[in-house]
């Protein structure tokens, strides 16, 4: 186990801004505050070498936790370790075992070329000049470094400027890396190299990967395991496959039928839905418990010729969606089956 | 960089036109004749070129736009390493200096004017060393400042009103002896006097034996005072920090 999180909260106190042309002065001396908890009670542990997503909808509280784990924010109760420091305790020592990627904000230095980064922070982290080397060689193949690595940092685009910020997060061999929202702004092929990379560094050194990003594809490219959070608290911590298979029920079954007057078809089947038709195309859903899939196509294989028929699983993306708009439903399939670690079920809404 | 040494040649000329008035109406000053007040006034345009670099006012952009995030997460100490950097831009600003500095010396001799220089070897060592301690302090206070951020968001206009306090009471635009003489006491026995002050007199030889030997032992006691202040409430500070943005 390297990280461990134990009933983390934060709740950050806001003054409420006074108004008027005195206004910033009457805000200093108030004491009227706004109370907002960012992350509740959060638990959960990983195993070295792990690379798991960390996701929730927008002002869930997964930067704050991030923040937490960086030593950045002391959190407001609970505890976290990673590998055996206590982050905010001793700021530096953890810093020296991890890596951070923020998609919005970057850690090179914006008036030096790329390569002139790497050395400062070869030097702030005191890594060996071999392991510079081999680290800068390998990053550079890689990422594709070396058409930008002397251009200033300012000039680069957000996917050069990305690709920069990972090697340099990566440059002293962090135990454990945090990446928040790492692909954002990214182009299809950039996002792709980006995963790549990751997936690799994971494979290749176990390092231990916490990713937060609202671009599933991520996810599924790329975890094995989910956490979920929303309003601070977490809903979810498992595998992708258990959420998919418990709420991703639904299938998408779409068949080319060999039909003249294709408007005249009519099909029936107790649990499934046509939820579109066009011409010969016709697009069916269905609960797979309820239904099975090799009757729906027997049945249609019945009555018309099958030109093509696929079936799909729904992506992650519309089952999350899905879970932020409605929550967990009932709450009880998921604690019965051992999904909600987290005891209070009532929040989920 | 040649803006900047554009704009000591308009100040210095700026000074001179203004203490030459001053001068010929009202016969000298306290006990600055011409020619040394013509001497503080350039000494502290150019001494402030090294004082002005804040380094620290990086730290309290980070602070407010959350990038102290980024040197957060790394195992270095952010005082020391704003320290580092606020070195090496006064490094830069000596540069500065030797270019502006016959610039500034050749343009009063166009005017018939000349800059005094120090009296002895030990008097010139003796302003180094103040300028030295002048700088320590100035980076502390720029630093006591900057962590106040952690706070105070939002809080520019307060950092310009010390400012201009600072200024004022440093001896940066006028000696303090100038002032009346209660307030230049208060002035004097302040820790802003530590930075401008006290190496533009010693450089003007107004304080000798005990009196120097005691200004610059006052100027490490601000020093020791700012750094211990300044870096305890960083401590504070750090732990506290609210890092603002997703
Ligand atoms: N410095 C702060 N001061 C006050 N409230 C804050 C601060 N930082 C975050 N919050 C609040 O805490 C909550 C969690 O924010 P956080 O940045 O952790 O969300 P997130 O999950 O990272 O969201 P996103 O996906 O939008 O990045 C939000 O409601 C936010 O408004
Ligand atoms: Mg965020």
């Amino acid at each position: 186990m390297i990280i461990s999180a134990d009933r983390l909260t934060k709740q950050f106190r806001t003054l409420r801004r006074k108004e008027g042309p005195l206004g910033a002065i009457a805000t200093l001396f108030s004491r009227d505050y706004e109370i907002k908890d960012a992350v509740r009670d959060v638990s959960f542990k990983l195993d070295a070498g792990e690379l798991v997503g960390y996701i929730g909808p927008n002002g869930a509280g997964k930067s704050t936790t991030i923040k937490m784990l960086t030593g950045i924010l002391v959190p407001t109760s609970g505890t976290c370790t990673v590998d055996g420091i206590v982050p905010w305790a001793d700021r530096q020592a953890n810093g020296r075992q991890i890596g951070v990627v923020f998609g919005q904000r970057t850690q090179l230095y914006w008036d030096l070329p790329l390569i002139e980064s790497f050395q400062l922070l070869r030097a702030i982290y005191n890594v060996p000049a071999a392991t510079y080397e081999r680290n800068l060689r390998e990053f550079t193949e890689l990422l594709g470094l070396d058409e930008f690595i002397r251009t200033p940092v300012r000039q680069l685009s957000l996917g050069q400027r990305m690709r920069g910020d990972f090697a340099a997060a990566m440059m002293h061999e962090p135990k454990v890396v945090f990446l928040d929202e790492p692909t954002i702004g990214l182009d299809v092929v950039a996002k792709e190299n980006i995963r790549q990379f990751i997936a690799r560094v994971n494979r290749d050194r176990g390092t231990t990967f916490i990713l937060t990003t609202h671009d599933l594809a991520d996810i599924e490219k790329l975890c094995a395991r989910i956490i979920l959070i929303d309003h601070g608290r977490k809903l979810y911590d498992g595998s992708v496959e258990t959420i998919k298979g418990r709420y991703g029920r639904n299938r998408t079954l779409t068949a080319d039928l060999n039909c003249e007057n294709c408007d005249d078809v009519r099909i029936t089947v107790p649990g499934a839905n046509v939820v579109s038709r066009e011409g010969p195309r016709i697009v069916i859903e269905f609960d797979r418990d309820a239904v099975r899939a090799d009757e729906l196509v027997v049945k249609l294989a019945q009555h018309y010729e099958l030109r093509d028929v696929t079936i799909a699983e729904p992506p992650l993306e519309a089952i999350i969606r899905d879970i932020y708009q409605h929550g967990l439903g009932d709450g009880s399939v998921a604690a019965r089956d051992g999904l909600l670690v987290t005891a209070d079920v009532e929040t989920v809404s | 960089m040649f803006t900047h040494i554009g704009s000591i040649a308009l100040r210095v000329y700026l000074y001179y036109a203004l203490w030459s008035a001053l001068y010929a109406n009202n016969g000298p000053q306290q006990s600055f004749s011409f020619k040394d007040i013509i001497t503080y006034s350039v000494l502290a345009l150019l001494v402030g070129l090294i004082y002005n670099v804040d380094g620290p006012y990086v730290v309290r952009e980070k602070i407010r736009e959350g990038n102290i995030a980024i040197d957060l997460m790394r195992p270095i100490s952010v005082p020391l390493y704003v320290f580092a950097d606020t070195v090496g831009q006064a490094g830069f600003a000596l540069v500065q200096i030797a270019v502006a500095l016959p610039i500034a010396i050749g343009l009063l001799a166009l005017t018939g004017t000349h800059i005094s220089a120090p009296a002895s070897p030990l008097i010139a060592l003796a302003f180094l060393v103040s300028v030295a301690l002048g700088f320590l302090v100035n980076f502390f206070l720029d630093l006591l400042m900057a962590t106040i951020t952690f706070w105070t968001m939002e809080i520019f206009g307060f950092q310009l009103m010390v400012q201009f306090i600072t200024s004022l009471l440093a001896g940066a635009v006028v000696p303090l002896q100038f002032f009346p003489s209660p307030v230049t006491a208060i002035a004097q026995a302040s820790p802003f006097a530590a930075i401008y002050n006290a190496p533009l007199s010693i450089y003007l030889g107004k304080y000798q034996g005990p009196e120097l030997l005691s200004t610059l032992a006052l100027q490490a006691v601000w020093v020791v005072v700012f750094a211990v202040g300044a870096l305890a409430l960083w401590r504070v500070g750090e732990r506290r920090v609210v890092v603002q943005g997703g």
